[in-house]
C-alpha cells in the first residue's frame, strides 16, 4: 500500500472477512487471516490471508500487493493474483485470526493470563501494524455486534459508556497456539522476563500443560530456578520432570544445594539419580551429601555453604575467607572455629572482623560457648533452638562434632512451614 | 511375586483415590431433585417396566463424559475455553447464555427441592431456604478446591438412602430381574414421554463443562488417564444404581397401590403409609441431600464455564478481590435462586419449561462441539476418537438430540 502520509486505527474483527476486489471493482474473494512477523515492537503485517470465490483453500498474498484497505473492500494492485502462494507460517510469524484472535495471552503489565478480545492495528506509512489488544468487555460486544445498542442503553440510563481496554503489544506475549511442535516461542517469550519470577510462576500455574512446559522451557536457568521455587509443589515436580536432563540439572544448580535437595528428595528414585549424575562435580558433592540424611532431620535442610576456620588462623584469614565468600549473606554471620581434629571449638561474629586486629588469632577471640546441632536431630529440636536462643544460623555437627553445615533462620522458617 | 502384585495393586488404588472425584461427583449431581422426580413418577406410573431403559442411558452417559475427561487430561483447558478458541466469540456468548439462563432454572429447582423436603420434617421454607443458600454460598467463597471437593464426595455417601429406602420398601425382586433381562416398552405416549424424561434429566449441557473443568483444576497427568476413566465409569455406574433403587422404591409402593405423584417430595410423603416412616424419611433426605448438593454444584458450574469463556480470572482458590465476576455471578445464581422460591405463588411449572426448552436447544450444540474438538488432532494428537468409538458416539449424540428434541416438542405441544 502506498504512503498518503494519513494515519488510521482499525480493529482486526473490522478486517476480517472484508471483500477483496481487484482494480476494477470486482469481488475476489474475502480476507480471512493476517499473518505478522513477530520480533519489532509494534509488529507489521507482511501479508494477507484470503479465501477466493469457489476456492476452499487459504491462499496468501503479500502486503505490497495491497493498493488500499481502508472503506468496504480491501482493493488489489493490478496483477495481484499472479502472485498468491499458499499458506505457510514460519517460525517467527503468526496468524492473527488462528493464533491470537480469542486465544490466551500473557499480560506483562498486569503480569496475568489474558484472553484476546480483538487487536487494535494501526495504519502508517503505508503499512498496517500491531498496536493494541483488546481485553475488555467492549471488544466482545463490538464482535457481537451489540456496542451501539448498550453505548446507547448505558449512555441513557448512566451516560456511562463501558471502557475500552486496549494494552499495548510491547506489553503483550503470544503463547503457542501448537506448543507441543513449536519452537516459536523461544524466540519471543523474552517479555516475560520483565516479570517477577513469582509473577511468572502464577502465570505457568494458570496454563495448560503444554504451553506451561513450554514457557518455563524458554526462561533462563536463573530465572527458571527462582520461578520453579516460587510455583505450586505439586507443579514443581511436573516441570522439572519433563525438563530435559541437563537443563534440570542446571537449574537445579542455581540453587542453593539444600534448596536442591529439597527438589531432589521428591523426585522419583531413577530421576534424581540420573540429575545428579548429570550435575558439575563439586555441587553433585554437596547434594549427595545432602541427600544421604533422612527427611525431617537437622542434616536434611542444613546447607554447606559456611565458612570455617582453625584457630589458629588469624583475622586476616577470616577477612580473606569472608571476601571470597559467594554464599548468601545469613550463611555467613557467623564463622566456626575448628580444633586440630577438625571439631567444631567456638564460634566468632562479623562484628569480630570489623573491630579486631588483623593478627589477633582467631582462636583467642573465639566464644568456646557454641550451640550446635546434631545431623540427626529433628526439625522441631532445631526450631526448638532458634526460637529460644534467636541465633541467624546454628552449626550442624556429625556425631565426631565435626561441623557438616549450618541451618539458617531462612532454612528453618522454611522447613517448618511446609510441615504445617 | 505375590507380595510384589499387592504392593502394586495398593499403589494403583492410591494413585485411582488421589484421581478421584471430578467424575463420581459430576454422575451424582446428576442425580439432583428434578432427576429425582423424574425417576420417582418413572417408577410410580409405570412400575418395573421402565428399569431397563437406565442401562443404555448409562452407556451413553459413559460415553459422553468419558470424552470431557479425556479432552480436560489432555488439553488441559476447559471445554468453553476450548469452545471459544475453536468457534469463536460470537456462537460462545450466545451458547454461554443459554446454558445460563438453563442452569438458573435448576438452581430454582434445586431450592425448591430443599424447600419441599424440609417441609415434609417440618421446616417452613423460609427457614430451610435462605439458610441452605447461606452454607451453600460459604462453603465455595471461603473454601479451596480441595476442600470443597472432599465436602461433595462426603454429599455422595448420603445418596445410599436411597438404596436402603429401596429395601425398605420390600420391593418384589424376581419381577425387577426379569424386567431388566426382558426390556418392553410400549410406544404409548406416556411411556414413551416417560423414557424421553428419563434420558433428559440424565444428560445436561452443564455436565460436561464441570467436569472438564474440575478435571483441569485437579491437574491430572495423562499417564493417570486411566484411573480418570474409571472415576467416570464408577460414577456413572453409581448415579444409575441410585436411580434403579428410586425407580423400584416407587414401583414397590406407589405403582402398586396406584398412586400417581408430580413430585419427588409427594413420593417422599406417599411412602409413608405404604412403606413406613423410616422409607419416606429417607427418601425426604435423600432429596434434601441431592438438591443442597447440586444447589452448590450448578452455580459453581455455572460460574466457572462463563468465565473461563469469557477470558475472566476463575476458581475457587482465588480470593473475592481476584475473581470478582467468577464470585459475582456465583452469589447471583444461588442467591437469585433461593429467592425466587420466597417469592408467593412462583409458576415454577413455568420456570422450569422455559430452562428445559433452552436446555434441549444448548445441549446439542454442546455435544456436536465437543465431538468435533475431541476429534481434532490439533488439540488432542493420538488422544483422539478412535473409528469405533467416533461411530459409537456419532449415534449416541444423534440419538440424544433427536430424544431431547422430542423431550422439549413434548412440553411445548
Amino acid at each position: 500500500m502506498h504512503d498518503d502520509g494519513s494515519k488510521l486505527f482499525l480493529y482486526l474483527s473490522d478486517l476480517l472477512n472484508r471483500p477483496i476486489s481487484d482494480p476494477e471493482g470486482r469481488v475476489r474473494g474475502r480476507l480471512t487471516d493476517l499473518k505478522v512477523r513477530l520480533g519489532e515492537p509494534f509488529p507489521r503485517v507482511d501479508s494477507l490471508v484470503i479465501r477466493r470465490r469457489g476456492e476452499k483453500l487459504a491462499r496468501v498474498l503479500d502486503w505490497s500487493s495491497v493498493e488500499t484497505i481502508r472503506g468496504r473492500s480491501a482493493v488489489l494492485k493490478p496483477g495481484a493474483e499472479s502472485r498468491l502462494t499458499g499458506l505457510d507460517v514460519g517460525n517467527e510469524e503468526i496468524l492473527l485470526r488462528e493464533d491470537l484472535l480469542d486465544k490466551q495471552v500473557v499480560d506483562t503489565h498486569g503480569a496475568k493470563i489474558e484472553r484476546v478480545n480483538d487487536v487494535h492495528l494501526l495504519i502508517a506509512h503505508g503499512e498496517l501494524r500491531i498496536a493494541h489488544v483488546d481485553f475488555g468487555l467492549r471488544g466482545i460486544l463490538r464482535r457481537l455486534g451489540w456496542m451501539r445498542t448498550i453505548d446507547a442503553v448505558t449512555d441513557w440510563l448512566f451516560s456511562y459508556r463501558i471502557a475500552e481496554k486496549l494494552v499495548s503489544w510491547k506489553c503483550v506475549q503470544p503463547l503457542a497456539s501448537d506448543p507441543k511442535k513449536n519452537l516459536k516461542l523461544n524466540v519471543t517469550v523474552r517479555k516475560l522476563h520483565e516479570l517477577h519470577p513469582s509473577d511468572i510462576a502464577d502465570i505457568i500455574e494458570e496454563l495448560d500443560r503444554a504451553n506451561r512446559s513450554s514457557v518455563f522451557r524458554a526462561l533462563d536457568t536463573e530465572t527458571a530456578a527462582e520461578t520453579l521455587q516460587e510455583v505450586d509443589p505439586k507443579l514443581q515436580l511436573s516441570l522439572i520432570e519433563t525438563a530435559p536432563p541437563d537443563r534440570a540439572s542446571d537449574i537445579l544448580e542455581t540453587m542453593e544445594p539444600d534448596e536442591a535437595r529439597e527438589f531432589l528428595a521428591d523426585l522419583p528414585e531413577e530421576k534424581m539419580e540420573s540429575l545428579i549424575g548429570t550435575m558439575a562435580p563439586p555441587f553433585r558433592d554437596h547434594v549427595k551429601g545432602l541427600l544421604k540424611h533422612r527427611e525431617g532431620t537437622a542434616g536434611s535442610i542444613m546447607t554447606t555453604d559456611f565458612l570455617a576456620l582453625r584457630g589458629d588462623q588469624t583475622i586476616a584469614d577470616a577477612v580473606e575467607s569472608f571476601r571470597n565468600a559467594i554464599h548468601p549473606l545469613e550463611t555467613v554471620a557467623y564463622i566456626y572455629i575448628t580444633g586440630e581434629d577438625l571439631r567444631l571449638a567456638g564460634v566468632i561474629t562479623l562484628r569480630h572482623l570489623l573491630l579486631c586486629d588483623r593478627e589477633e588469632r582467631l582462636g583467642a577471640l573465639m566464644n568456646p560457648h557454641v550451640l550446635m546441632v546434631e545431623t540427626d536431630d529433628d526439625i522441631a529440636t532445631v526450631a526448638d533452638v532458634f526460637n529460644k536462643y534467636k541465633f541467624l544460623a546454628v552449626p550442624v555437627v556429625d556425631r565426631n562434632l565435626v561441623i557438616r553445615g549450618i541451618i539458617t533462620l531462612q532454612d528453618i522458617v522454611q522447613a517448618t512451614a511446609e510441615e504445617l | 511375586m505375590i507380595k510384589d502384585a499387592i504392593r502394586r495393586r495398593w499403589k494403583g488404588l492410591l494413585l485411582f483415590l488421589a484421581v478421584m472425584g471430578p467424575g463420581i461427583i459430576t454422575s451424582n449431581v446428576d442425580n439432583d431433585a428434578g432427576g429425582i422426580a423424574t425417576y420417582s413418577m418413572a417408577g410410580a406410573h409405570f412400575g418395573n417396566n421402565l428399569l431397563w431403559t437406565l442401562i443404555p442411558v448409562m452407556a451413553a452417559l459413559i460415553i459422553i463424559q468419558e470424552m470431557s475427561a479425556r479432552m480436560g487430561v489432555v488439553t488441559g483447558k476447559g471445554l468453553s475455553d476450548l469452545i471459544r478458541e475453536r468457534f469463536g466469540v460470537r456462537i460462545t456468548v450466545y451458547l454461554l447464555f443459554g446454558i445460563f439462563v438453563t442452569n438458573l432454572g435448576n438452581v430454582i429447582a434445586e431450592f425448591a427441592g430443599v424447600a419441599s423436603s424440609l417441609e415434609i420434617f417440618h421446616v417452613s421454607k423460609f427457614i430451610s431456604v435462605p439458610l441452605s443458600a447461606v452454607i451453600v454460598w460459604l462453603l465455595v467463597v471461603k473454601g479451596n478446591y480441595r476442600s470443597v471437593e472432599k465436602v461433595f464426595l462426603f454429599a455422595c455417601l448420603f445418596y445410599v438412602t436411597y438404596i436402603i429406602s429401596g429395601i425398605l420398601a420390600k420391593p418384589d425382586w424376581a419381577a425387577i430381574g426379569t424386567s431388566l433381562v426382558r426390556p418392553s416398552l410400549s410406544f404409548s405416549p406416556g411411556q414413551l414421554g416417560m423414557v424421553i424424561g428419563l434420558v433428559g434429566t440424565t444428560i445436561a449441557p452443564w455436565m460436561q463443562f464441570y467436569l472438564q473443568a474440575s478435571i483441569v483444576e485437579k491437574n491430572i497427568a495423562i499417564k493417570d488417564y486411566k484411573h480418570s476413566r474409571l472415576d467416570v465409569v464408577l460414577g456413572s455406574f453409581i448415579v444409575t444404581i441410585v436411580a434403579g433403587f428410586i425407580i423400584l422404591t416407587c414401583a414397590a409402593t406407589l405403582f402398586k397401590a396406584g398412586v400417581r405423584v408430580e413430585t419427588a417430595a409427594d413420593a417422599a410423603l406417599a411412602l409413608k403409609p405404604l412403606a413406613g416412616k423410616y422409607c419416606s424419611a429417607l427418601f425426604a433426605f435423600g432429596l434434601l441431600n441431592a438438591s443442597l448438593f447440586a444447589a452448590s454444584i450448578l452455580p459453581l458450574s455455572t460460574a466457572f464455564l462463563v468465565c473461563e469463556g469469557m477470558g475472566w480470572e476463575n476458581g475457587v482458590n482465588k480470593k473475592f478481590s481476584e475473581a470478582p465476576q467468577f464470585y459475582g455471578l456465583y452469589s447471583f445464581l444461588v442467591f437469585l435462586g433461593a429467592a425466587v422460591i420466597l417469592l408467593p405463588r412462583i409458576p415454577l411449572f413455568r420456570v422450569m419449561l422455559i430452562s428445559q426448552v433452552v436446555n434441549g436447544i444448548v445441549l446439542p450444540v454442546v455435544l456436536v462441539f465437543m465431538l468435533i474438538l475431541v476429534n481434532s488432532r490439533k488439540l488432542m494428537g493420538t488422544h483422539k476418537n478412535g473409528r469405533v468409538y467416533n461411530i459409537l458416539s456419532w449415534i449416541t449424540v444423534a440419538v440424544l438430540v433427536a430424544l431431547t428434541g422430542a423431550y422439549i416438542l413434548s412440553f411445548v405441544g
